[in-house]
């Protein structure tokens, strides 16, 4: 103990000493606490638990009783939200009267909670109602009424801005179509759990809401604490409880039912937790590693007397493990404190965002107690490998001024190369296995095959020296200096690797998902062809939906598609064959069976010849049928549904190319299904000859939904890469750009405060101040683009690996896809180090260190 | 004063060779001699000659390649590393040419250094530590830091750090090499009294007149010992070599 706190004394005032390389570490390692602290606060604040959730759901009700339609008996988690099933079934719900008895005659205040459309100013929106007297104590929490008064009548309703700002104002009545109450909107009031979202509130009867629109009849409880007794006995009746005494103070977990006591705590995510952590870990680690190195090299000589007046390795050692303490210390709760400031500082902006609102204040302190520990842990274990090779330095060779990192081990790099092995082995197996397990024992490979090519790096390094005798005096300088001073350059270099490695393992599974996407993508229309479809619409509607269409997309050709519908449909069959014609198919325009003269141009998948031939055969009154395999005939059977009515008439077996997915079974002319005597109409309206903007599908597609809710309107615009996926691959080559230029920008110019010296004697043999930039330059090239060689080559492991998993599911026949995305690669290992290093270059002071100062 | 009852350093034919074949550097060739306690002897010899080497084989800082070194009676080889590091916390005290002082630390935590390694109270070791600064006249210069001291103090504070405790053996590699002569005289009356006291001294220097403050001197060339003054004083000898 005693040893340790000189060590720490020595460990402090270095810090204090070398204060630029201390900042540096702190904000390398105050950083990403801090970032990850306030995140946490934000999450764990915007997350309204259990227990702060409680008012908000029962108001100053002690529970809440629903009686689903399930069936009794029922079982629940403490919170029937969690989880709740029925487990016999049996009808005969429990009336009111039954409820207020097992809860020991309490008060009920009936509550009903659902949605239901209602007319906006674009159209039809969704509203989330609540009824219930909210005049009654017991509501208190519920609501909270901003203006105008709370409802005194089932005519009257509360609702929240969001339905104002969908053309409503306090005094007038909400629409709620035809055969709903239309109340008078007699007041403002937001939830107090929804925030953006449309709500409104009244009292039973006032919002329509019942059994037709899926609302359960619900209570709120009110006569003392419900019990998990009570709970069970209500759940036995078929009602759900949410009771505020279970919720505040649970029983054991061992009464949760065993139908619903599945495990909470979900494997898979712990271990991309942990996958998370530890790669985040490393990256801290070997981002601050060069400045330990430098800070216990500039100890060197510290150490060297210690050792001389009786000091073991073991005291020299913690000397520069105390230094990863007193950063990583000042680091974790510099990061913490700073953090929860910056949390409480992001909630305002962070609510602007959400859809609910959030709960109080609340800092996760077992959380944050980690996340300073993940700060203190990285620091010292950036300093393991300097002070390791501290305590074993060359005591004499020290205080004779003499200094040199020792030569390479040869066991590392051999136990380097075995990792990468074993890394291969298991992407390899990983990506055999499939998805499941596959994905961790890949993530796994990529862990282990980055700690290899950490072990790897020295000796590419001392490679890189070697060959450098032919190369100009500052890259030739900067190579050889890298090599001589690998305790500070290996860090850097990994770090870059590893965030190179991270990067391109990722980009690779995403663009090769993304390809997956592409590659599999089946149209629904052809190419730039819209139409509106719908289910279950009269006539008149369709009628209605053609002239709006034709309205808002003036010179597109509008055209309704006839087909057979109704009560009817029709079997096709190969004379003589028994083989269905379609394996697979999706109903894509309202009917299997169109009825025409051609095929529509809107139909995708089908050659120009076959058109013309379906166009022959329907002008015969035939009927044009699709197949996913070759039928060689000019005749079908047909047979009308239930009328049993079967004709023969004249084919055309048409295949649909190119993998397109069958959305329809048969064309028929009319006179075939005249013949068949099945009812046909409009099943469709198609779209042609606009070139529709996403502006105009957007309205199309709205005032579509306002004349039926039933009806959608779709415009086929091919594969469309998703947005997400494109920030996503932004974000990471921005991450990946950021933490390579701040690895080897700190390398870089750690590296020139350990070269002073050198630096010095360059200046007096005469080098030109400039010399001082090049070099500077030139180590960061070296640093960059070794860092970025390695990583890429690490990265394309578990990268080529994950694309097994990722794009080849075990239930289909197609992928894996393998899209490697060269041009981020390219930029990654040539691009960015070349801009690292023009920075450095511009960074550096020209000026060169006129005398060596040794301390 | 008996020499051989009380050795406290005695080097016995110790040869010290630096690499292999082509490379091979042979730094000390069978070198033998003792240093009584109350002695101080004065190590010199042109650069290269082997007077450095010779203080780390006696500190333990480094072994010889063949031979003994023994400190007060005991063969460090047979000490371990870890008996060789208690041993210069406790009877060895070292003092190079320069950059002595460890800079994060003030003057007394410096001398108070090896008794703190070897796990002595803090305070305990203060107090010795400012006792030992008592002596070498600095006791007003306790609590500065080595950056704001001159080269001689800093000295002073080394050659403090060096008889912390009760040091047995000082070994000193031109103690005095970057001092202006009238600084480096003090240097060396405080060694020499420190040696009155009881304590052996092994002084490596380039300077004959600083020779002159030892009881015997050794001349090494080429890593051998070629010539030993008795006891005869340091000057009559200088004079013979002329
Ligand atoms: N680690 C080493 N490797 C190779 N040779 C070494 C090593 N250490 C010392 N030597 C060699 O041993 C010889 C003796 O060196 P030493 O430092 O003892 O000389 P010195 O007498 O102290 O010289 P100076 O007066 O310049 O300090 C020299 O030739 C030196 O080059
Ligand atoms: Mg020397």
């Amino acid at each position: 103990m005693s040893s340790w706190r000189l060590a720490i004394r020595l460990a402090r005032r270095d810090a204090l000493r070398a204060r630029g390389r201390s900042i540096l570490v702190l904000v390398m390692i105050a950083l990403p606490v801090l970032a990850v602290t306030a995140a946490d606060v934000v999450i764990q604040t915007q997350e309204v638990t259990g227990v702060e959730a409680l008012d908000r759901r029962l108001g100053t009700a002690d529970a809440q009783v629903t009686v689903p339609a399930e069936g009794r008996p029922m079982v629940q988690r403490f919170d029937p939200m969690d989880g709740a099933t029925t487990v016999g079934g049996k009808p005969d719900p429990p009336t009111e009267a039954e409820i207020s008895a097992a809860l020991g005659g309490a008060r009920l205040v009936e509550e009903r909670v659902g949605s239901v459309s209602y007319a906006t100013d674009k159209g039809i929106g969704y509203v989330e109602v609540t009824e219930v007297d909210l005049r009654d104590p017991v509501a208190d929490g519920l609501f909270e009424l901003t203006s105008g008064r709370l409802p005194e009548t089932a005519g009257e309703v509360v609702v929240n801005d969001a339905v104002l700002d969908s053309g409503y104002a306090l005094g007038d009545t909400l629409d709620l179509g035809r055969q709903n109450p239309a109340p008078t909107i007699v007041g403002i009031a937001d939830s107090a759990s929804l925030r953006t979202a449309p709500t409104a509130a009244g009292p039973i009867g006032s919002l329509g809401l019942d059994a037709r629109n899926g609302a359960s009849p619900g209570w709120l409880a009110e006569g003392g604490p419900v019990s998990w007794d009570a709970v069970e006995a209500l759940n036995t009746m078929g009602a759900l409880v949410l009771s505020r005494a279970v919720i505040e103070d649970p029983p054991p977990a061992s009464e949760i039912p065993e139908e619903l006591n599945w495990d909470s705590g979900d494997d898979s995510m712990v271990a991309a937790v942990a996958l998370i952590v530890v790669m985040a870990l490393l990256e801290v680690v070997l981002l601050a590693g060069p400045a330990f190195a430098v800070t216990a090299r500039r100890q060197a000589r510290s150490l060297a007397l210690m050792s001389a007046t009786g000091g073991t390795p073991a005291q020299s050692r913690r000397v520069v493990l105390a230094g990863g303490l007193v950063l990583g210390g000042a680091a974790a709760v510099l990061g913490v404190v700073l953090g929860i400031g910056a949390g409480w500082l992001l909630l305002p902006v962070v609510q602007r965002w959400s859809s609910h609102w959030f709960g109080p204040f609340d800092v996760p302190w077992p959380h944050v107690a980690g996340i300073a520990m993940f700060g203190l842990a990285s620091a010292v274990l950036a300093a393991v490998v300097p002070a390791w090779i501290a305590a074993r330095q060359d005591v004499v060779a020290v205080l004779a001024g003499r200094r040199a990192d020792r030569p390479p081990s040869v066991r590392s790099p051999i136990l380097g190369v075995v990792l990468l092995g074993i890394g291969v082995a298991m992407a390899a197996y990983g990506a055999a296995a499939g998805s499941g397990s596959g994905e961790f024992l890949i993530a796994g490979s990529a862990i282990v095959a980055v700690l290899g090519m950490i072990l790897v790096v020295p000796v590419v390094v001392a490679g890189v020296a070697r060959a450098a005798g032919r190369l100009p005096l500052s890259t030739r300088y900067a190579a050889r200096d890298a090599a001589r001073h690998r305790t500070r350059t290996v860090p850097a270099i990994a770090a870059v690797a590893a965030t190179v490695a991270g990067v391109v393992t990722l980009g690779i599974g995403l663009s090769s998902d993304e390809a997956e996407n592409e590659g599999t993508y089946t149209p629904s229309l052809a190419m730039g062809q819209a139409a509106v479809t719908g289910y279950d619409l009269r006539p008149a509607a369709w009628d209605e939906l053609a002239r709006v269409v034709d309205r808002e997309l003036p010179g597109a050709t509008v055209t309704p598609m006839t087909g057979v519908g109704g009560e009817d449909w029709v079997d096709l069959q190969e004379p003589g064959g028994s083989a269905p014609l379609l394996d697979e198919m999706s109903v894509g325009f309202g009917s299997s069976m169109l009825v025409g003269r051609s095929v529509p141009d809107l139909v995708p998948g089908i050659a120009a010849a076959d058109r013309e031939r379906a166009a022959a055969v329907l002008a015969d009154g035939g009927v044009v049928a699709f197949t996913d395999h070759d039928v060689a005939g000019d005749e079908i059977e047909l047979m009308a549904g239930e009328r049993g009515t079967t004709i023969r008439v004249p084919a055309a077996y048409v295949r649909f190319q190119d993998d397109t997915y069958p959305t329809l079974a048969a064309v028929a002319s009319p006179e075939a299904v005249e013949r068949l005597g099945v009812d046909v109409g409009t099943v469709a309206v198609a779209v042609a000859g606009a070139d529709v903007s996403t502006e105009q599908e957007q309205d199309v597609t709205e005032a579509v939904a306002a004349v039926n809710p039933n009806a959608g309107f779709y415009v086929e615009r091919g594969y469309q890469a998703e947005e997400n996926t494109r920030i996503v691959q932004f974000v990471l080559a921005a991450l990946g750009a950021i933490l390579m230029l701040g690895g080897t920008l700190t390398a870089t110019f750690l590296a020139l405060s350990d070269a002073r010296p050198d630096l010095a004697t360059l200046s007096a043999v005469g080098a030109s101040p400039r010399r001082r930039r090049s070099i500077a330059a030139s180590y960061a090239l070296v640093v960059g683009f070794v860092g970025a060689l390695l990583g890429a080559a690490v990265g394309f492991i578990p990268g080529i690996a994950i694309t097994y998993p990722l794009t080849a599911p075990a239930y289909t026949d197609t992928g894996p896809y393998l899209d490697v995305p060269w041009a981020l690669i390219v930029g990654l290992v040539v691009g960015l180090p070349l801009l690292t290093a023009a920075i450095v270059g511009l960074c550096t002071r020209a000026r060169l260190p006129m005398v060596a100062r040794l301390d | 004063m008996n020499p051989l009852s009380s050795t406290v350093l005695h080097l016995d034919t110790v040869t010290r060779i630096h690499g292999e074949g082509a490379t091979e550097v042979r730094a000390l060739r069978e070198v033998s001699f003792r240093v009584a306690a109350g002695e101080l002897v004065a190590v010199m010899g042109p650069s290269g000659s082997g007077k450095s080497t010779l203080l780390t084989m006696a500190g333990g800082l480094d072994a010889p390649t063949s031979g003994t070194v023994s400190v007060e009676g005991v063969d460090l080889a047979t000490l371990g590393n870890a008996g060789r590091a208690r041993m210069r916390r406790t009877s060895v005290g070292y003092v190079f040419q320069d950059f002595n002082l460890i800079p994060a630390l003030s003057a007394v935590e410096n001398v108070a250094l090896p008794m703190e390694l070897d796990g002595v109270r803090s305070r305990a070791a203060r107090a010795a530590a400012r006792a030992a600064l008592e002596e070498v006249g600095i006791p007003e210069l306790a609590d500065r830091f080595p950056d704001h001291m001159s080269g001689g103090q800093q000295q002073r504070v080394a050659i403090a750090r060096a008889v912390v405790g009760e040091r047995r053996l000082i070994l000193a590699d031109e103690p005095t090499g970057a001092l202006d002569s009238e600084t480096g005289e003090e240097i060396l009356r405080l060694l020499r009294a420190r040696c009155d006291a009881g304590a052996a001294g092994v002084l490596v220097t380039h300077e004959a007149r600083h020779a002159a403050w030892a009881d015997r001197v050794v001349f090494l060339r080429d890593g051998v010992v070629v010539d030993e003054t008795g006891a005869d004083p340091a000057d009559v000898l200088l004079e013979s070599r002329r």
